[in-house]
């Protein structure tokens, strides 16, 4: 018998009714199980309604009747609320309504912003599913967190009420899973039969024919391996596929596909895929949705909470607007999530009382106390909020409401469960209640981190673990939890790099005996204006020196206190905004994620312009952008042709907005605009300024352009430099000049020097440095705002400096970094594989056999089934032009036999031979096995390289 | 401790395939040099160069001022490169810079209107013998392979019976 049955067998003997109800420790004596443990049962048994409490000290428990005969059909089901149980309760609801009015419901109705933001995603939705005959597959892309599987599960819903379908099932599948198995994934997707591969024992029917006469989600298509892209391909044109280890395609299902990816659809990974699929569905990001939809989707993701605590929750104007101000890049998602965060704190703190639970903005943790700050930036926002908003809002559970979706944001348990078991558990062993707290708060926020930012969070600690010792990031974390539990002191992402790098540094001198800083009267003074990081300073020391149990002199502690200084956000407001807008379904939007990307500025926005579009409607599009971005110090836009650049006065007119307009923009333009305006106090006459001289690149001002940088060049002789930041100058600093400098060798780098700066005289020295060298970019704890790119620590020490060293380039060469995109176009790379024929090879006439090399690729990357890259095709060409001129001049390379050998066995070795055929036909050439061993060879390397590559 | 350029090799394709992927793997380096003032300036040819890196190698586009330049600076020591030009001017121009070597291997040097064939993958003009005369003045091997185990010819030799040197 478990613990759950006895509990359960107890209360049905002794507590039948209200009247007999029985106490938890009635029970733990009557049963012989500890307190805690009955307590955590009978918790549960409470939440699955079998039971049921009546509230008072102590609490009475009894059997609930009523639910009883439901218990059977609920067993099956996992018994934790808002989990996997939940989409089935949905759906039995949705059943429920189904009987009264069939086709008159429509799931969309509820959705928020069906009638506004969503109205055309939801009518394309419509229209993909009513499409006859079969309907219309469909794409869905969105940014992160934007709802893409919850916009996907309804449409399955309406498609199963409208008749549409005929099974029920929306079937998901992850294509990132197995994104590193193609094979694996494949045979999910599509099946085997028995022998297929080893431990293929029998027959499988794969996902698409469990999904037949249903729905099938394939969520992350971006990571579809080429493979599995043909297939599907395949089977959405005919209906019919094969399992893994079958020859024919005889297998039919109907299934409606929908797909999923925060891929950028320009990307060449989809092209393929959009040019397949005819509706594509755009999800709109949580910035660009009306105040009043935020507010709505708030008050529904609040509501869910409600109904999981059944307890009313009451929160005031400032912590909604805290909350919506903490969507930082996560969209609906990451709002969940910062929901579920502050109703676990919410739900412990007020766990006295029994109806409701209070959100309170000063306990609010910081990151999500920054959200009023962000929204305040935005002024516009923060007023049409402030409309809609009042004063204390009262969250009430609402059945109707139901109970959450599954997604990737729900936690895979119970949190209050938790929550609750453990503040039992605590309490019984006599804790007081900040101590529990503490103890608990603990626990969500690790529970919630460790779930919603599993990746990023992982990758940072893991690229800082190469070079600081495990043992400081966990002091340096037990610091962090310190600071922020105690001491109020806003702890931000950056401080788990600065503070562990400078403790390093610090133990290492300590351990190499180094003589002592000494303490210049400049620190002491400086360090006297803020006496609160001296004293969290204080605390820091006390806590290294217990760890480490040697003496840490005083003078650390001043620089530790400008450290903690240094780490306190900076007030970001009055950057002048800018606006890029271009034609093109994604041309702006790709150039200011470069720009965002590379310098991690939040003044920036996109406004693509399909060609398509009328002029009014750009218009208007822009203006929003403009009244978005806008700090109040006007906004810059940046446009790609000239018709667009009319629009200052109307848009400034529209806006009130001071806007100001440049043409013909580039990336390199953007990343300029973007470098100029992230000084606070840059404005934007002189930005737009030196922008319009930065502006070269049309034939007629290139020339002058050309001179100018020649004058420039003469009058700058100072050498390159990177300024590398910590408050002493010596410890973090010096360890950012060894990581730069090997960077810069790494990419053959040789013309920038990286010098150390210390925060304390940071001033003095940039002034001292800049007589000598032409500060190019700087990084390191603090940002000293000079008129050039900071990139921070975390943004350094993530992927091997690849930012910074791209950020570099750009800094070396303005102009010539548009990047090449051989991946663009057909014509293009048949085109260009041409000109470098002709511009290497002797004997053979290009324009006569580039067709036929062009048609060996297509055939060889039909026969081998993988995607060759544009780049390859070209190399390929190349190669076998070689090996055609070789066999002309009687000159073929040679293989050594054991090698030769070896590569008949290779199975791409008879489709070799089948393309050499192509070349026989046309050329009455016999290329040699030997030659044939390169090509195959040439083959494998790149296979090998895009392997190492995904790993 | 100096660089250690392990092969430089003229090739006017420069970095293309299974050629080179055989060299980096007989000779042992740990990056591919290209060393040309003209691909370095040519954004396209610069992208298909370093996209037909053989894996696990990386390669980068350089001007001959700048491979001069990083072959002095000690920083670069840890480098041991393969060298890729594309003629024998510019091998001349980096050797008279200072990289020291005692041979250069030659792949392939394309027919134009100014050049004529040598061997059937090679051809000359002025300026490319007045390069190999000097290189031959300063006891610089000139071997002819298109592979590392292609047996050795020496370039010097075909052009004696061609009788233009």
């Amino acid at each position: 018998m478990t613990r759950r049955e006895k509990v359960l067998a107890y209360l049905e003997k002794h507590a039948l009714s209200i009247d007999q109800g029985v106490t938890t420790s009635e029970i733990s004596e009557a049963i012989g199980v500890l307190r805690p443990n009955v307590s955590k049962e009978l918790n549960q048994l409470v939440r699955e309604g079998k039971i049921e409490k009546i509230n008072g000290r102590p609490t009475h428990y009894f059997v609930n009747h009523a639910t009883k005969k439901r218990e059977i059909k609920v067993e099956q089901q996992k018994p934790t609320i808002g989990f996997a149980g939940a989409a089935k309760i949905s759906e039995q609801s949705i059943k429920e309504h189904d009987a009264t009015n069939k086709n008159e419901v429509d799931v969309f109705e509820n959705m928020i912003g069906s009638r506004d933001s969503l109205k055309n995603q939801v009518e394309q939705a419509k229209a993909a599913l009513l499409y006859p005959p079969h309907g219309l597959n469909t794409l869905i892309i969105g940014p992160t967190g934007s709802g893409k599987t919850y916009f996907a599960n309804k449409m399955y819903h309406f498609a199963l009420d409208r008749e549409i379908i005929s099974k029920k099932g929306f079937t998901t599948f992850n294509c990132a899973d197995y994104a590193h198995n193609p094979q694996l994934l494949m045979s999910h997707l599509f099946g085997y039969v028995k022998g297929a591969f080893t431990g293929a024992n029998s027959d499988k029917d794969g996902l698409i024919q469990e999904a037949d006469g249903g729905m099938l989600f394939l969520d992350e298509v971006h990571r579809l391996p080429p493979e599995g892209q043909e297939m599907i391909f395949y089977f959405m044109d005919h209906g019919t596929y094969s399992r893994l280890g079958e020859t024919t395609k005889v297998h039919h299902a109907d299934v409606r596909l929908v797909y999923a990816t925060t891929e950028d659809p320009e990307s060449s990974l989809l092209q393929t895929f959009v040019r397949r699929i005819p509706i594509i569905i755009q999800l709109p990001d949580l910035k660009q949705r009306s105040a009043r939809e935020k507010l709505q989707l708030l008050e529904q993701l609040l509501t869910l909470e409600a109904n999981r605590i059944h307890k009313n929750i009451r929160l005031n104007e400032d912590v909604v607007q805290a909350l919506l101000g903490s969507v930082t890049y996560g969209n609906v998602g990451q709002l969940k999530s910062n929901i579920q965060l502050v109703c676990a704190q919410g739900f412990l703190n007020s766990m006295h009382d029994k109806n409701e639970i209070t959100l309170l903005f000063s306990q609010l943790p910081p990151n999500i106390k920054d959200g009023l700050s962000n929204l305040a930036d935005d002024r516009k926002e923060l007023g049409n909020l402030s409309r809609l908003l009042e004063p204390t809002m009262v969250i009430k559970p609402d059945a109707k409401r139901g109970l959450p979706e599954i997604d990737s944001y729900e936690l895979p348990y119970n949190l209050y469960e938790i929550i609750g078991d453990k503040a039992t558990l605590l309490k019984d062993e006599g804790l007081d209640q900040t101590a529990i707290n503490n103890f608990i708060m603990t626990d969500i926020n690790l529970h919630l981190k460790s779930f919603y930012r599993q990746g990023k969070l992982e990758k940072i600690v893991s690229s800082l673990n190469e070079i600081v010792d495990q043992e400081i990031i966990d002091l340096t974390k037990q610091i962090q939890r310190l600071l922020q539990e105690k001491e109020d002191y806003p702890v931000r992402d950056n401080f788990i790099y600065a503070m562990s790098l400078h403790i390093s540094s610090f133990i290492k001198r300590i351990q190499s005996g180094k003589p002592l800083r000494h303490i210049s009267s400049d620190l002491i003074s400086m360090v006297h204006d803020y006496p609160d990081e001296l004293k969290i300073a204080e605390h820091v020391k006390d806590l290294i020196e217990e760890h480490y149990r040697f003496p840490v002199p005083e003078s650390e502690v001043y620089y530790m206190a400008i450290l903690l200084v240094s780490l306190k956000s900076e007030p970001k407001a009055g950057k002048v905004g800018i606006v890029v807008a271009a034609h093109g379904n994604s041309t702006a939007s790709s150039m200011v994620q470069v720009v965002s990307q590379l310098l991690s500025v939040d003044n920036i926005v996109a406004y693509d312009m399909p060609l398509e579009m009328s002029p009014k409607v750009a218009l208007d599009g822009i203006a929003l952008q403009a009244k978005n971005i806008d700090r109040g110090n006007g906004v810059l836009l940046l446009v790609d042709m000239g018709s667009l650049s009319t629009f200052s006065s109307k848009l400034t007119e529209k806006t009130n907005i001071h806007v100001k307009t440049i043409d013909m923009v580039t990336t390199a333009m953007v990343l300029e605009a973007a470098r100029k305006t992230a000084l606070i106090d840059s404005d934007l006459e002189t930005v737009y300024r030196e922008l319009r001289e930065f502006n070269g690149y049309s034939r007629t001002i290139e020339k002058a352009k050309k001179k100018k940088n020649t004058v420039q060049k003469k009058s700058d002789h100072r050498e390159k430099a990177i300024l590398a930041i910590c408050s002493t100058g010596e410890g973090t600093a010096r360890r950012i000049k060894e990581l730069l400098d090997e960077i810069l060798v790494d990419n053959l780098i040789d013309d920038i020097t990286v010098i150390t700066v210390s925060v304390v005289t940071m001033k003095e020295q940039i002034a001292k440095i800049q007589q000598d060298y032409q500060i190019v970019a700087t990084t390191g704890v603090v940002n000293p705002q000079l008129a050039v790119p900071f990139v921070s620590l975390e943004n350094l020490l993530q992927g091997g400096g690849e930012s910074f060293v791209s950020l570099i380039e750009e800094i070396n060469n303005h102009t010539a970094r548009e990047a090449v995109n051989l991946e663009q176009s057909e014509s293009l790379t048949e085109e260009t594989s041409q000109k470098y024929l002709g511009q290497y090879f002797t004997f053979i006439n290009p324009a006569k056999i580039v067709k036929t090399l062009w048609g060996y690729c297509d055939f060889m990357q039909q026969r081998s089934n993988s995607h060759l890259s544009n780049a390859f095709k070209i190399s390929l060409i190349m190669h076998l032009a070689g090996a055609i001129e070789r066999y002309l001049t009687r000159s073929e390379m040679s293989v050594p036999d054991e090698k030769l050998s070896r590569i008949r066995t290779d199975k791409l070795y008879p489709i070799v031979k089948q393309a050499n055929e192509l070349l026989r036909k046309k050329f009455n050439i016999n290329l040699s096995d030997d030659e044939v061993y390169y090509i195959v060879e040439l083959f494998n390397t790149e296979k090998e390289k895009i392997d190492t590559q995904n790993k | 401790m100096t660089m250690d350029v392990r092969l430089l090799r003229i090739d006017s394709r420069l970095l293309h395939g299974q050629v080179t992927t055989n060299w980096a793997k007989a000779v042992n380096v740990n990056r591919i040099l290209v060393v040309s003032d003209r691909v370095a300036r040519d954004q396209t040819r610069k992208t298909l160069i370093v996209q037909a890196a053989p894996p696990g190698i990386r390669v980068n586009v350089i001007t001959l001022d700048k491979m001069i330049r990083i072959y002095h600076d000690r920083r670069f020591d840890i480098l041991k490169p393969m060298i890729l030009v594309e003629d024998a001017v510019d091998a001349r121009c980096i050797v008279e810079g200072g990289i020291k070597i005692d041979s250069i291997n030659i792949g392939a040097i394309s027919f134009d209107d100014t050049r004529v064939m040598v061997t059937d993958a090679i051809a000359v003009n002025a300026a490319d013998v007045a390069a190999f005369k000097w290189f031959h003045a300063h006891g610089i091997k000139l071997d002819v392979r298109k592979v590392s185990n292609d047996s050795s010819k020496n370039l010097w030799k075909s052009l004696s019976e061609k009788g233009l040197v």
